[in-house]
């Protein structure tokens, strides 16, 4: 098995070279654990997964990659394998300009390069063939994702928000054939059902963040007459909406899908799409507000914030930013919260 | 460095600095566009290009040491950027936004490079101040390092250093000049060494020069590599330096133990510390961050060159590089402790520093010690909680 930090890695490369992509996701809740090696004011997600390590909790991998997303990601390889060695480690280097011939070239490189890695580490060839099945088997998978997501923005009383994103991530640690089977059966029951489409009342919400995390966040909005119908997180839409092209080179199609993917912060150019990107959803989507969920010490996010919520603003979408945590920190401060935004946007009020 | 051995070449440095600094102001009526740059960026191509090259980092330096780098942070902080980004941006972003400007304002962009080979904020912050200045911004991307030279990373890195040279191309209206180029590498490469060998004379015991000296030095390394101006300056010290030697003037009174320090310093804390270490007969003698200024290009492959010396200086580079980088210099420098600065403002130097004072203090044996602070901001700054880190360390020395 080999983890991945969230979420901008090929699985379907390790997957092909006969490894179980596993997505390291869910928190520890001893942070603490992390001290020694990591300071406080490092974000909880790196914090948690390295105390995840220390534990001994991810001591079944056999391997990890970690895309480089920002600098603590940058930094967070080397230290793990100097305090928790595992017997494949590398970083998936991913250009930060998407924008220029370069950075295609350069990451086709890149996935040659970490391509090599894998079969040194498996000691067999991959062939197009198999990286082609692999793509097909995680394609479906996002289908099957996206087809449910958009089920859920049409009647979110047939499947709840938590319901949905807990599908999404569900799909990062187990086996793609088994997870399809049960999606293909969720859809299948889900299409049955269908009645007129209905909101119930719900107020309609866009999320936007690096990671969703802690989930109960989901359970509050519901709970104040919410619901989730857009997002961009790592972990949620940016995951599930880009396929690759089975019809190109393989690693050529899994470089373009990297590059075509949603805005993001990490990745964002001098103008900052991602607002564009954000507010064209909530338009799109009949979001009746934006929610924005950043992870404490985020440093992407914490420099895009600002355009962000002004982007939204401006929009006529009423918007708020939360900070939150990996490991279950200040669940009750963050239902109030929840609670003044959806009064302000017309949910329940309790 | 007490006050009766201020260097003679100080006066020379502000008169270097304050003609840098009006040229900038007036880049504008000379027809010059004023490019924002990067501290470890290929400035060649700005001076070869003749664009007027603009170091926020250092605006940011300049707030911090004057101490009032948390009163511009403040106006950021108003518009809702964290208190836990680098102090520099905070510095940067406050000044935009601020009233007041207690250090002058920050010289306005035509241009903005950022090279991420330090770091991912200033690619966020360069994002951000490009927008607020409307001004089109052109980010270098240089991948991760390893322990090996990395062929992929230099070949996209000379790549985009042509996509560079073009973009440059199209703002200027002019074509490039690889002759001037050659002559400008040429002047890094003689400032380079210079800079390289003042820097090694705090390896003499006692030494004329120390890390604090050389903090206070490395304003034209940084902003002036590429010029005649930075030769020149480099002559002068390197001269100065040497009569120091002949006449026996030291850095410290008392040099006993030589110290080895990583990273940048403390601005507003300059003084505070290295009259701290002073009284404890230490002289602080290494920083990689001081050291970073070490290039040397090959003028007959000048961005093949470029892209070797900036992609893989020691901050893009992995842990085991920079511990055994650092081992070095502890070696070359014959130290006797070392002391490492866990910067709240700066991940990629922080981070990973508590394993590597464990895994130096192993193969060294050397008594050593990391601190919390951040090298803006004096709120997160307490004289206390540093003192009980380093004075069981100064023990520890004796
Ligand atoms: S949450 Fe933010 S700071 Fe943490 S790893 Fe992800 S991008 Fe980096
Ligand atoms: S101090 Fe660190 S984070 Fe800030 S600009 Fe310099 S390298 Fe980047």
């Amino acid at each position: 098995m080999i983890g991945f930090l969230l979420t901008d890695v090929p699985e379907e490369l390790i997957h092909a070279a006969g490894f179980f992509p596993y997505g390291i996701i869910g928190g520890s809740r001893n942070l603490e654990e992390a001290n020694t090696h990591l300071q406080a004011w490092a974000c909880s997600y790196s914090r948690s997964a390295l105390a995840r390590a220390l534990e001994g909790e991810l001591d079944f991998l056999d391997g990890l990659i970690i895309p480089q997303t920002c600098d603590t990601m940058r930094m967070l390889l080397d230290l793990w394998e100097h305090v928790r060695p595992l017997p494949y480690m590398d970083n998936f280097r991913l250009p930060r300009q998407v924008n220029r011939p370069s950075a295609g070239r350069y990451l086709l490189g890149e996935l040659e390069r970490i391509k090599k890695g894998l079969e040194d580490f498996s000691g067999a060839a991959l062939d197009n063939e198999i990286i082609t099945e692999s793509i097909k088997l995680y394609n479906h998978n996002r289908q099957l994702l996206r087809r449910i997501d958009a089920l859920h923005a049409r009647y979110p009383n047939q499947l709840s928000s938590r319901q949905l994103y807990t599908l999404i991530n569900g799909s990062m640690i187990m086996p793609r054939n088994k997870v399809n089977r049960l999606l293909q059966a969720v859809v299948g029951e889900l299409e049955q059902n269908l009645g007129p489409q209905e909101n119930g009342g719900l107020v309609r919400l866009l999320m936007s963040g690096t990671l969703l995390e802690p989930f109960e966040v989901l359970d509050y909005i519901e709970e104040f007459g919410g619901t989730v119908v857009a997002d961009d997180f790592q972990n949620g839409y940016r995951y599930i909406e880009a396929d690759v092209d089975t019809d190109k080179e393989p690693l050529e199609a899994l470089a373009e899908r990297q590059l075509r993917r949603i805005p993001s912060a990490a990745f964002d150019l001098e103008y900052n799409p991602r607002r564009f990107f954000l507010t064209d959803l909530a338009r799109k989507k009949e979001a009746g507000g934006a929610l924005f969920l950043h992870l404490t010490f985020c440093e992407p996010e914490n420099f895009d914030c600002y355009d962000n919520l002004k982007a939204m603003q401006e929009q006529g979408f009423p918007a708020m930013r939360i900070e939150t945590q990996f490991g279950g920190a200040g669940l009750g401060q963050i239902r109030t919260r929840i609670n003044a935004f959806m009064e302000m946007v017309g949910g329940v009020s309790k | 460095m007490t006050e009766k051995n201020v260097f003679k070449t100080a006066g020379l440095m502000k008169e270097m600095m304050k003609k840098y600094n009006e040229a900038g102001r007036k880049a504008k009526d000379d027809g010059r566009l004023v490019a924002w740059v990067t501290a470890v960026f290929p400035v060649e191509l700005i001076y070869a290009a003749g664009l007027f090259p603009y170091y926020p980092e250092n605006f940011g330096a300049v707030a911090a040491a004057r101490k009032v780098a948390h009163e511009l942070s403040a106006a950021a902080e108003e518009k809702g950027y964290a208190r836990d980004l680098c102090g520099y941006a905070r510095c940067g972003i406050g000044d935009a936004y601020s009233e007041e400007h207690p250090v002058g304002k920050i010289l306005e962009p035509d241009l903005l490079f950022c090279c991420n080979t330090q770091c991912g904020s200033l690619s966020k912050w360069f994002e951000v101040a490009g927008r607020y200045y409307q001004s089109p911004y052109f980010l270098l991307d240089s991948p991760r390092v390893g322990l090996e030279t990395d062929q992929l990373c230099i070949e996209y890195f000379v790549e985009q250093l042509h996509e560079m040279i073009e973009f440059i191309e199209k703002q200027t209206g002019q074509p490039f000049d690889y002759d001037r180029l050659r002559e400008v590498l040429n002047l890094s490469n003689e400032a380079c060494q210079l800079w390289n060998e003042v820097l090694d004379s705090a390896a003499l015991k006692p030494a004329p020069f120390g890390f604090f000296d050389a903090c206070f030095h490395m304003a034209p390394i940084v902003t002036l590599r590429g010029t005649r101006d930075a030769v020149n300056y480099y002559q002068a010290l390197k001269k100065e330096i040497d009569e120091r030697i002949e006449n026996g003037i030291t850095a410290i009174p008392e040099e006993r133990h030589k110290i080895y320090f990583d990273h940048i310093p403390c601005w507003p804390k300059l003084r505070w510390f290295s009259d701290l270490f002073a009284s404890r007969g230490a002289l602080v003698v290494a920083s990689q961050y001081t050291h970073s200024w070490a290039y040397s290009f090959d003028l007959e492959r000048p961005l093949e060159s470029l892209a070797e010396n900036y992609t893989h200086e020691f901050v893009n580079r992995c842990f085991e590089y920079r511990v055994q980088r650092k081992i070095s210099f502890m070696e070359k420098y014959n130290v006797d402790g070392f002391v490492l600065f866990s910067n709240r403002s700066c991940k990629p130097n922080a981070f990973g520093l508590y394993a590597k004072s464990k895994l130096i203090r192993e193969k060294t044996g050397l008594p050593g010690v990391v601190f919390e602070a951040d090298m803006a901001d004096l709120r997160l700054f307490s004289e206390d909680q540093v003192l009980a880190k380093l004075e069981p360390f100064f023990e520890q020395l004796n």
